[in-house]
């Protein structure tokens, strides 16, 4: 019944269908998966800890901007901001006031909700396109906000602010990599838990009413304005969240390290992992990490061609993202299980 | 005195550049509902082309046009292959397209020309001109001198010739156009083509003053952005009235104004952009836009 | 004397739902047909499917030409010229530029020029609001410069959709005797959709009438006239 309109040609509709992997199978995979990275920091070098420990935090941020893009429409071109905000609280708070980094992340978290909750106000009279527009503004204006030179005894200007990598607590027998890589294991963890439950739940389908149907989620009582507003805080908390991991992963954080291309790097995680998807953001974030790992080798500029030629390629080809495809191929098994069983 | 008429005079030029890109920008926008967020892009790389037809040995104003007809080509492609597939899509689906569109280009200039900064020759006299006690720069007067002519020409083209009577009707009402004939898709992809051309003349006229890079166009994006908005993004008019408002903006409010200085500029056309859409989306020269459920 | 336009098993779908079941009607060469029918019978929908307007299955043949399935541009250059529901006029263009328009694909700025004057012999009010915004004419005027900017394609067929809707009579009396000139005069066949059927048997040679889909009768218009049935659900009297 409400297949044909959700599904109408949006990208992100066709994703939020499934129900698969609420099945016990995929239970055990999803445990498996978590035994198998809990290993992983003992059988692989500290580089790649290091960049698996990024991809932890992209993985949130990801989920961060699915939850406000994919599920609830709205397009941000802008989360770039959001997640310098949670690194720069998290580094000015540690350098300058000598907080403890796993306090700075939950403060990160909720200095972001109020910014994004603000931001949200104004934005909610933004359609679309406006919407994208006035994001994209604001990511291409954040890396001058943060070299500006009022605010620099804090921030640090143009050189930004230096950390120091912490050490495993209690003498535990890991090195500061690998404490870390569990550190933000954890978090992300967390994190998709928490997220899992909101948007399965009437607040996820309240979320995707107004996606799909604004003025018809209206008129069924849906507080469209709060939620959207809400929606837009809480994704930003989650991409500060992102972001403070991230500033205590490299130890530094710098202006310039935020500027448009960071946003449009976490599009194209969304849009490649999949939009409405919690799957896909883990999918994206490896992506993002590994792609300019990898194409660097090429050329400076072959990451952000690929980039450029995936986002196009997707909305012509594969609108739900790799996770899209990864269901289709479970339906398609599925069905021939459920036509075995029949004959 | 003087300070103040040489920052109007520079505020002028770079207005005429924004001018020219917001143009652009509405020139799509009326046509498909839809922001060509790789503007800047495009008109990065085809600056790009004119560098190479310049260090080739080409007289600037020969590579001038051949950079013209080279963007005019591209603008009609890129419409044909790549928009016209996505053309009825979802909001969301157009965007993500355009922001590919823009890296790709991005990244495109960059592999090829690398991402160093290079200089872009002026076709205008280096010394400044003197009025009085005020002095102005010839390359400044002269971007004013060049985006004007080619306004007026685009001016002159919608108005009074029956091509350009036609990609008004196509951009207006398309299901009337078709029943006059137009064929409505390739009016679409001249009004890309026009666009792009249009854009070019934008970055040969900026890449003297910033240095050509392949991130040369980005701040500049943003206040076209900020310049349709503030004219109205479904007027032409609107747009290059905005787009010189905006540039004699910044430059006043970059000298006068303390706390915002040169450091800011950026945020002051996000304050702009934001602003607009918060108090009146529909700019000062636009139409009011009901939407019907 | 051989058809112009002849459909036959036409059928027509907006997305899922159909709207025209396999309808046949035909327009002889120089003649006025009319389709009758109440609201949603498909008679809008059999005008937009000639044009290749909307989605259809069946044949359509105009001057010997099978035209389904052709994409509108082409079809409006063969000669068939549509005055839409809602007359579709251009409201951000002046007068002059809207009947300009309705002369693209035609060649030879003289004979333009000429059937512009004609135009604005039959209709002198056009020639006076020239240079007004489409959007600021009254209702009847914007009907008649939608029917103007159709008579300068010079077309062979004419569609008209609703002529007089929320028109008054005498503007659409002075509407109707001009397309009887134009018919008389230039042999233009005209193909007529009209809720208003006794206007339409009035102007109309033959007609056709549509029921949810379907042809359900056809004949000429002395026959829908002296129709007992017809009369009384569609007359009025």
């Amino acid at each position: 019944m409400d297949r044909t309109t959700a599904s109408q040609g949006n990208p992100a509709a066709g994703a939020a269908r499934g129900g698969l992997f609420a099945r016990h199978g995929s239970a055990l995979l999803l445990l498996a998966v978590i035994v198998l990275a809990c290993a992983a920091p003992f059988l692989i070098s500290n580089y790649r800890i290091f960049q698996l420990t990024l991809a932890f935090g992209y993985a949130v941020a990801l989920l961060g901007l699915n939850m406000l893009t994919g599920y609830n429409g709205q397009i941000s071109l802008g989360h770039g901001a959001f997640f310098a905000i949670g690194a720069y609280v998290t580094a000015v708070l540690i350098d300058k006031a000598g907080m403890h980094y796993a306090l700075t992340i939950p403060i990160a978290g909720v200095v972001c909700l109020a910014v994004g909750f603000l931001f949200g106000l104004p934005a909610l009279r933004l359609e679309g396109l406006y919407l994208a527009l006035a994001t994209f503004a604001l990511g291409l204006a954040v890396p001058q906000l943060l070299k500006y030179k009022y605010i620099e005894e804090w921030t640090g200007g143009v050189q930004g602010i230096v950390l120091i990598k912490p050490n495993a607590p209690f003498g535990l027998p890991l090195n500061p990599d690998q404490w870390l890589y569990f550190v933000s294991l954890f978090v992300m963890l967390v994190m998709f838990w928490a997220g899992y439950n909101i948007l399965r739940g009437r607040v996820g389908r309240a979320m995707v009413a107004i996606r799909d149907h604004h003025t018809a989620a209206e008129t069924m009582g849906i507080n469209t304005a709060l939620y959207k507003s809400l929606t837009f805080g809480v994704s930003a908390l989650y991409t500060g969240v992102a972001g403070a991991l991230s500033a205590i992963a490299i130890q530094f954080v710098a202006p310039d390290s935020f500027n448009i291309f960071l946003s449009i790097s976490f599009l194209v995680g969304v849009v490649v992992g999949g939009l409405a998807s919690i799957g896909g953001a883990v999918f994206g974030a490896l992506f993002i990490v590994f792609i300019p790992n990898i194409a660097e080798g090429i050329s400076k500029a072959a990451p952000w061609a690929i980039y450029g030629v995936m986002l196009i390629l997707c909305m012509y080809v594969l609108p739900t993202g790799v996770m899209g495809l990864a269901r289709i191929g479970m339906y398609r098994l599925r069905a021939r299980r459920l036509r075995g069983k029949r004959a | 005195m003087d300070a103040f008429l040489q920052q109007v005079v520079a505020g002028l030029a770079t207005g005429g550049i924004y001018a020219s890109v917001a143009l652009a920008l509405v020139m799509i926008y009326q046509a498909t509902e839809h922001v060509n967020f790789a503007q800047g892009e495009m008109a990065m790389f085809s600056t790009y082309i004119a560098w190479s037809l310049v260090n080739a040995g080409l007289p600037y104003w020969v590579a001038f046009v051949a950079t013209l007809a080279f963007s005019f080509v591209a603008g009609v492609l890129v419409e044909r292959l790549i928009v016209r597939p996505v053309e009825d899509a979802p909001v969301l689906t157009v965007v993500v397209v355009f922001i590919g569109l823009l890296v790709f280009f991005n990244s495109l200039a960059g592999w090829i020309f690398s991402y160093l900064i290079k200089p872009f020759p002026s076709p205008f006299p280096v010394t400044p001109l003197k009025v009085g006690s005020v002095v102005l720069s010839m390359h400044s007067i002269g971007s004013i001198a060049v985006t004007l002519v080619v306004l007026t020409l685009l001016f002159l083209f919608f108005r009074y010739t029956s091509l350009g009577l036609a990609m008004r009707a196509a951009a207006q009402n398309p299901v009337s156009s078709r029943l006059v004939g137009i064929r409505v898709g390739w009016m679409l992809a001249l009004g890309w083509g026009l666009a792009g051309a249009v854009g070019a003349v934008a970055g040969m006229m900026v890449a003297p003053v910033v240095f050509l890079e392949p991130n040369m166009m980005s701040g500049i994006l943003l206040y076209a952005f900020a310049a349709a908005l503030l004219g109205g993004i479904t007027s032409p008019g609107g747009a290059v009235v905005g787009g010189f408002t905006v540039g004699v903006l910044e430059n006043l409010i970059g000298t006068y104004v303390p706390f915002v200085g040169n450091e800011l500029k950026l945020t002051v056309a996000l304050v702009i952009i934001i602003g607009v859409l918060v108090v009146r989306p529909s700019g000062f020269f636009g139409q009011v836009i009901v939407k019907r459920v | 004397m051989s058809a112009l336009l002849t459909v036959s098993g036409l059928e027509a779908a907006y997305g899922l739902t159909k709207a025209l079941h396999g309808i046949a009607f035909e327009v002889a060469q120089g003649g006025i047909t009319a389709l009758l029918g109440a609201n949603g019978a498909g008679k809008t929908t059999a005008l937009r499917a000639v044009c290749g307007m909307v989605k259809t299955a069946g044949s359509i043949s105009f001057a010997g030409q099978a035209i389904a399935g052709r994409a509108t541009e082409d079809i409006v250059r063969l000669g068939i010229a549509h005055v839409v529901e809602g007359r579709g006029t251009f409201v951000n263009l002046t007068v002059e530029e809207n009947l300009l328009l309705g002369a693209y694909t035609r060649r030879g700025a003289a004979e333009i020029t000429q059937s512009l004057e004609r135009v604005y012999g039959y209709f002198p009010v056009l020639k006076q609001r020239r240079r007004q915004q489409a959007g600021t004419l009254s209702g009847g005027e914007q009907q008649m410069l939608a029917v103007s900017r159709a008579l300068m394609l010079r077309p062979k067929l004419l569609l008209l959709d609703e002529p007089s809707f929320g028109l008054a009579p005498l503007i659409v009396g002075e509407i109707f005797d001009i397309m009887r000139a134009i018919n008389r005069e230039s042999g233009v066949s005209i193909l007529l959709v009209e809720q208003n059927a006794a206007l339409a048997l009035e102007l109309a040679d033959h007609a056709y009438l549509l029921e949810t889909g379907r042809t359900v009768m056809s004949g000429s218009a002395a026959e829908f006239r002296a129709n007992d049935a017809i009369r009384r659900s569609y007359l009025g009297y």
